[in-house]
C-alpha cells in the first residue's frame, strides 16, 4: 500500500551511467589496492572507510541518476552499492569498537561514523519497507559528506576521560543517534510531502536560501577586523586544538577570507531578496531571476569552499591572541566545513527539484501515505528522544550529582522535545494534518540540527565532548 | 488503496448526531472536543450555591463573574493554551541558553561580556538566571495546571471506555459506525459460532454478550490504550513534582578532604554550611593515568562514621558515588594540597660518614637520630621562590620543593637545615651534625567531593519509566473493538452485522477488518453450502 512504482521504459542510454559508475568504482578501488597490498594491512579502519566512501559515492551517483531519469534499474544497483558501503562501514565501526573496547561515540569523528552508519541503514530500511526509493537521493550525499569530513578529522583511538566511562553514556548516545535519525527521516518525508502537496518550487528556493543564510551568517560571524576569518589553530603533533585557557582555543586569522564569506553571504541572500520582492509585488518574472541568482550563489559558494580549503589546509597564520605564527588545519574547523558542504548539498538538491519536479512527483508516494509516514517517524523519534533525555539525566546524576543543570545542550534537547510534543498535540487533539503538520516536522528538525551542531558550535557547555 | 468508503479525514465523531448515544460513546474515536466542553461541575455548583445566598442586586455581577470564571477555566484547560505555553517555555529556555547564566558562569566573565547597563537590565528581568526567574516558574506552573485541568476534563470519558466497555451496540450506533459489514447466515447460533471460530483463528478472544435467545459477540484488544495519554501526563507531573521537591528541599555542596581527614560539615552552593547527621572520613585517595599521562581514574576510599562507629566503607570513583541516608558523595576533583604528607631522607652523621640511616618524617613529627640529636620537619615550600626577602611558593605543585628540617642537639645548639631535592648538593647551613639527602617526597593530596541531597529524584526516575511506558502505549497500542450482532437484512433474511472501531492507525485496521471478514466468510462457507453465502455489503458512510 502506498508504494508508487513508476515503470519507466529502459532507454538505450540507461546503461551508460551504470558502466561509468562501475568503471569509476573499479578504478577507485584498484589504484590504492597495490599500495595497500604492499603494506600488508588490508583490513584497517582507514581502508574499510575508504571502500565505504567509494560505494556510498557510487550509490549517490546512481540515486541521483534515478532521480533525474526515473530509471528503475539504477535503484537496484544503487541499493547494492549502499549495501556494500553499509557492510564496509559496519566493519570499520566494529574494528574501531574492537580496538577501543567501547562503542564509537566519544568524539566528533566517532559520532560521524555512527551517523553515517545509521543513515545508510535507514536508507535501506525505508526503501525496502516503504518503497520510498528516492530517499537515497537525500541520504547518500549526506553519507558521502560525512565520510569525507571524517577523513579530515583526527581518527586515532583516544582514551576516555573518567566522566565518560559509563554504560549510561553509550545508552544515551545510542538513543540520541536513533532519535535524531528518525527526526531526519521525518524531515525528508516532510519535504517530499511539500513537493507532492504542490507547494511552489520557489517556496523551496526561499527555504533553502534561509538555511544558506543561516549557515553563512554563522561562518561570517568569525569575521576579523582585518578582513580575515578566524579559525582555530591546530597542534599537528597532538592532533588537537591549542587551548590558551580553559574553554578558550587559540584562533588564527586566514587573511582575506572574511570578506570572501561576506561575499558568499551576499550571494545567497540575493535570491531570497528577489523572491521576497517577487512575492511582495506579485511579479512572476523576478522568480526566474531568483532561480538564476541561485545558480550564481551556488557557484560563489563553491568558490568560497575552494578558497577556504586551500587556505585552511595548512600554513602558518597570525593570531589575534598571541604573538607569532601558528599552524591550522582542516580538522580544526569541522563545523565550518560541515556548514559549507551541507550548504552546497542543499543547493544542489534544490536545483534537482527545480529541474526535475515532475519526475520527482511521479516517483514519490502520495500525500496521504507521506503524511502518515511523517507521523509514524515522529512516533518513533519522540519516545527515543524522551528516553535519550532520561538516560542523559541519569548519567549526569551519577557523574555530576545533578540530573538537570540547564546547560545549553540539555536545554536545547528539552526544546526539541517541546517542539515535537507540540506537533503531537496539534495532530492528535486538534486534528492537524497535511501541510501545517509537515511544516511543523521541518521546524522540529531545524531545532534538532541546532541542538546537535549549533549548540556545540555557538554555545559551549558541559557537553564539550559531543 | 481505495479510501472511498473509509476516509480518515472525514471519520470523526464530531459529525455524528449526539442524540440517542450511550454516554460512553460520545467522542469515542476522536478527541476533537476542545471547544464546547461542559464547565466542570464543581465550579458550577459552587457558583450556584453562592449565587443563591446573595441578594438580587449582586446577581448580575455574579453572573458576570461566573462567566469570567468559566472563560478562565476554559482557557486554562484548553489544548491551545497548552501549545502556547509549550512555545513560550521553548522561547524562554532558548533565551536562557543565549544569555550567559549566573549559575553557570563566573561574575567576571559576565561583566566582560555585557556592559553594566545591559547587565543591570538583564538582571532586572531575570534573563541572567532564566530558569530560576519568577516568570519561568510561573510558566511551568501554568503548564502543570493546564495539564491537570485538561486531563481532568477528558479523563472521565477515557475512564468510561476503560471501566465500562460498550458491549452491545444500539441501533443508532449500528447505523452510524463507519466500518461495518453484513454477512448473510442461515442460523443465528451457527453464524455466531462461525464468527467466534474466525476470531479465535486470528488470535482474538470473542466474548458472548446477552442471553441465549438474544446473543451477540464483543471482541476487543488493548482497552488500556485509552488511558495512555493520562499515563504520559501523570508521569510528566510526577517528574515536575520531583523537580519541585529537589528545588525546595534539595541542596548541593562541596567538600575537600585530605587523607585521614574527617568532617560532618559541608559547604553548600549558596554559601551556607550544612551539618550532616554523621561523619565522613577520607581513608585514601588517588589518581591513575593512561600511558600518555591523561587521567584514567580518580578514586577515594570513604568511611561513614556514626557516633564514632564505622557503619559503611566504600571506594568511590567518577560515575560511582557513595550513598548514605539519601546523601550522595561524588568524586569530583583531585589535586595537590601543596603540603607534604611524608618525607624520606637519608641522614649521615658528619663524624661517621660511612653510616647512613633512612629516616621517615611527617609534618611536625620529631624523630631521634641518635641519643643526643633529634630532627623535625619544620617547613615545606612546594614551589620555592624568593620575592624580596620572603620565601613564597609559586604554585601548590611540587615543581621546586624546599624542605626545612630542624636539627636539635642535647649538647646544645639547633640548626635549621634547608634541603632542595632538585639541587641535592646544596645544603645550608653546612655546620649541622648531620647531612641529609631527600630520597622520597610524598605530597599531600585532597579529594574533592560533590555532595548532593535530592529527595525528589526517585519521583523523577519513576516518572521517566512511567513516561516510557505511557509513550509506548500511546504510539504502539491501539484500542480495537469488534461487535458481531445477528440482525435481519433489508430482505428480511438473517444476517450477521459486524462492526469495528480502532482508536488510531485506521488504515492498517481496515486491512485487519478485511482479513477478519474473509475469515468469517470462509468459516461460514465451511459449515454451509457455498451457494447460500450471498449479499455482503460494505456500508459506505461519508
Amino acid at each position: 500500500m502506498g508504494r508508487t512504482t513508476t515503470a519507466t521504459a529502459t532507454t538505450p542510454t540507461s546503461n551508460s551511467l551504470l558502466v561509468l559508475v562501475s568503471l569509476a568504482v573499479l578504478l577507485l578501488l584498484l589504484t590504492p589496492m597495490f599500495g595497500v597490498l604492499r603494506s600488508g594491512e588490508v583490513f584497517t579502519e582507514a581502508n574499510l572507510l575508504y571502500g565505504a566512501l567509494v560505494f556510498f559515492g557510487a550509490a549517490m551517483v546512481l540515486y541521483l541518476g534515478f532521480a533525474l531519469s526515473g530509471n528503475e534499474r539504477y535503484v537496484r544497483f544503487a541499493s547494492g552499492a549502499t549495501w556494500t558501503g553499509f557492510i564496509l562501514n559496519t566493519l570499520a565501526a566494529g574494528h574501531r569498537w574492537y580496538i577501543a573496547g567501547r562503542p564509537p561515540f566519544s568524539n566528533l569523528y566517532e559520532m560521524l561514523l555512527s551517523v553515517v552508519w545509521t543513515l545508510a541503514l535507514l536508507t535501506l530500511f525505508v526503501e525496502r519497507r516503504y518503497g520510498v526509493r528516492v530517499i537515497g537521493t537525500v541520504t547518500m550525499p549526506l553519507a558521502v559528506i560525512g565520510v569525507l569530513l571524517m577523513q579530515l578529522m583526527p581518527s586515532e583511538v583516544r582514551p576516555l576521560v573518567p566522566a565518560l566511562q559509563s554504560t549510561w553514556l553509550h545508552i544515551h548516545v545510542t538513543l540520541a543517534m536513533l532519535g535524531y535519525a528518525a527526526c531526519a527521516v521525518s524531515f525528508a518525508l516532510a519535504l517530499m510531502f511539500l513537493i507532492q502537496d504542490r507547494v511552489r518550487t520557489e517556496t523551496f528556493l526561499a527555504g533553502t536560501s534561509v538555511l544558506l543564510a543561516a549557515i553563512y551568517l554563522g561562518i561570517a560571524s568569525r569575521f576579523d577586523a582585518s578582513g580575515g576569518l578566524q579559525v582555530a589553530a591546530w597542534d599537528a603533533q597532538a592532533a588537537r586544538e591549542i587551548f590558551i585557557a580553559r574553554g578558550e582555543p587559540l584562533m588564527v586569522i586566514l587573511p582575506g577570507l572574511g570578506w570572501m564569506f561576506f561575499l558568499v553571504l551576499a550571494a545567497v541572500l540575493v535570491p531570497l531578496g528577489l523572491y521576497l520582492w517577487a512575492v511582495w509585488n506579485r511579479e512572476e518574472s523576478f522568480l526566474r531571476w531568483a532561480n538564476r541568482a541561485f545558480v550564481v550563489g551556488l557557484l560563489v559558494q563553491g568558490l568560497g569552499l575552494v578558497a577556504f580549503v586551500l587556505r585552511a589546509r595548512g600554513g602558518m597564520y597570525a593570531s589575534p591572541q598571541a604573538e607569532g605564527l601558528f599552524p591550522t588545519s582542516l580538522s580544526a574547523s569541522p563545523f565550518l566545513l560541515t556548514g559549507m558542504v551541507s550548504g552546497i548539498a542543499a543547493s544542489l538538491l534544490y536545483l534537482l527539484l527545480w529541474w526535475r519536479r515532475e519526475g520527482l512527483e511521479r516517483m514519490l508516494p502520495d500525500t496521504e501515505t507521506l503524511d502518515r509516514l511523517i507521523y509514524r517517524s515522529i512516533g518513533i523519534a519522540f519516545p527515543l528522544l524522551t528516553l535519550m533525555i532520561a538516560a542523559g539525566a541519569y548519567w549526569a546524576n551519577r557523574t555530576w550529582g545533578s540530573y538537570w543543570s540547564w546547560d545549553p545542550k540539555e536545554t536545547w534537547a528539552l526544546i526539541t522535545w517541546l517542539v515535537y510534543a507540540g506537533y503531537l498535540h496539534m495532530r492528535i487533539t486538534r486534528g492537524w494534518r497535511g501541510r501545517r503538520a509537515a511544516l511543523f516536522a521541518i521546524v522540529g528538525f531545524a531545532v534538532v540540527l541546532f541542538t546537535f551542531l549549533g549548540v556545540t558550535y555557538l554555545l559551549p557547555g558541559l557537553h564539550a565532548y559531543a | 488503496m481505495k479510501c472511498g468508503e473509509f476516509n480518515p479525514k472525514k471519520f470523526s465523531v464530531a459529525s455524528y448526531p449526539t442524540q440517542g448515544y450511550p454516554p460512553n460513546q460520545q467522542s469515542s474515536d476522536n478527541q476533537k472536543q476542545t471547544k464546547d466542553f461542559p464547565v466542570s461541575c464543581t465550579v458550577e455548583h459552587e457558583l450556584r450555591f453562592s449565587a443563591s445566598s446573595e441578594n438580587r442586586g449582586t446577581q448580575m455581577t455574579l453572573e458576570e463573574n461566573r462567566r469570567m470564571l468559566q472563560a478562565i477555566y476554559r482557557t486554562l484547560s484548553s489544548v491551545r493554551t497548552g501549545i502556547v505555553l509549550l512555545i513560550l517555555l521553548g522561547l524562554a529556555s532558548a533565551a536562557g541558553t543565549f544569555v550567559l547564566q549566573r549559575p553557570l558562569t563566573d561574575p567576571e566573565q559576565l561583566e566582560r561580556a555585557y556592559d553594566p547597563e545591559t547587565l543591570a537590565w538583564l538582571d532586572r528581568w531575570g534573563l541572567t538566571d532564566v530558569f530560576h526567574s519568577w516568570w519561568f516558574v510561573a510558566l511551568m506552573t501554568l503548564l502543570a495546571l493546564n495539564i491537570i485541568l485538561a486531563s481532568l476534563e477528558r479523563f472521565p470519558t477515557a475512564w468510561r471506555f476503560f471501566a465500562r466497555p460498550y458491549l452491545r451496540p444500539g441501533p443508532h450506533f449500528q447505523a452510524t459506525l463507519p466500518l461495518q459489514e453484513e454477512v448473510s447466515i442461515r442460523n443465528v447460533e451457527m453464524g455466531l459460532q462461525a464468527a467466534e471460530r474466525a476470531f479465535r483463528k486470528l488470535g482474538w478472544k470473542p466474548q458472548r454478550v446477552g442471553k441465549n435467545g438474544d446473543c451477540s459477540l464483543y471482541i476487543e484488544r488493548h482497552r488500556v490504550a485509552r488511558l495512555a495519554p493520562y499515563v504520559v501526563h501523570a508521569s510528566l507531573l510526577l517528574i515536575l513534582a520531583g523537580g519541585i521537591v529537589d528545588g525546595v528541599w534539595g541542596w548541593r555542596g562541596f567538600v575537600a578532604l585530605t587523607q585521614n581527614e574527617q568532617t560532618d560539615r559541608i559547604e553548600r552552593r549558596d554559601g551556607t554550611e550544612q551539618r550532616l547527621p554523621f561523619t565522613i572520613r577520607c581513608e585514601d585517595a588517588g589518581q591513575e593515568n593512561y600511558p600518555d599521562g591523561t587521567p584514567r581514574r580518580w578514586w577515594t576510599n570513604l568511611t561513614v562514621l556514626e557516633d564514632g562507629r564505622e557503619v559503611l566503607r566504600k571506594e568511590i570513583e567518577v560515575n560511582d558515588p557513595l550513598v548514605y541516608r539519601g546523601l550522595r558523595f561524588f568524586q569530583s576533583s583531585y589535586g595537590s594540597t601543596g603540603t607534604l604528607a611524608k618525607l624520606t631522607v637519608l641522614a649521615t652523621a658528619v663524624q661517621t660518614p660511612q653510616q647512613t640511616r633512612t629516616v621517615e618524617l611527617s609534618p611536625n613529627q620529631t624523630v631521634a637520630l641518635d641519643e643526643n640529636t633529634t630532627v623535625r620537619l619544620a617547613a615545606f615550600v612546594p614551589d620555592f621562590m624568593v620575592v624580596g626577602n620572603q620565601i613564597r611558593t609559586r604554585s601548590p605543585e611540587p615543581n621546586n620543593p624546599a624542605i626545612q628540617l630542624l636539627v636539635e642537639s642535647k649538647a646544645g645548639g639547633s640548626w635549621k637545615v634547608w634541603l632542595f631535592p632538585r639541587f641535592p648538593d646544596f645544603s645550608h647551613p653546612g655546620d649541622a651534625p648531620y647531612t641529609f639527602r631527600v630520597r622520597d617526597l610524598q605530597m599531600g593530596y585532597y579529594t574533592g567531593l560533590q555532595v548532593a541531597y535530592e529527595p525528589g529524584q526517585w519521583a523523577v526516575w519513576a516518572g521517566c519509566i512511567l513516561m516510557g511506558i505511557g509513550l509506548f502505549m500511546t504510539f504502539y497500542m491501539v484500542h480495537t473493538r469488534f461487535w458481531v450482532v445477528p440482525v435481519s437484512d433489508r430482505l428480511g433474511r438473517q444476517a450477521l452485522w459486524v462492526g469495528a472501531s480502532a482508536s488510531k492507525n485506521r488504515d492498517e485496521f481496515l486491512e485487519r477488518f478485511r482479513r477478519i471478514m474473509e475469515t468469517i466468510r470462509a468459516e461460514l462457507a465451511e459449515q454451509q453450502p457455498p451457494a447460500v453465502v450471498t449479499n455482503a455489503t460494505v456500508a459506505a458512510r461519508s
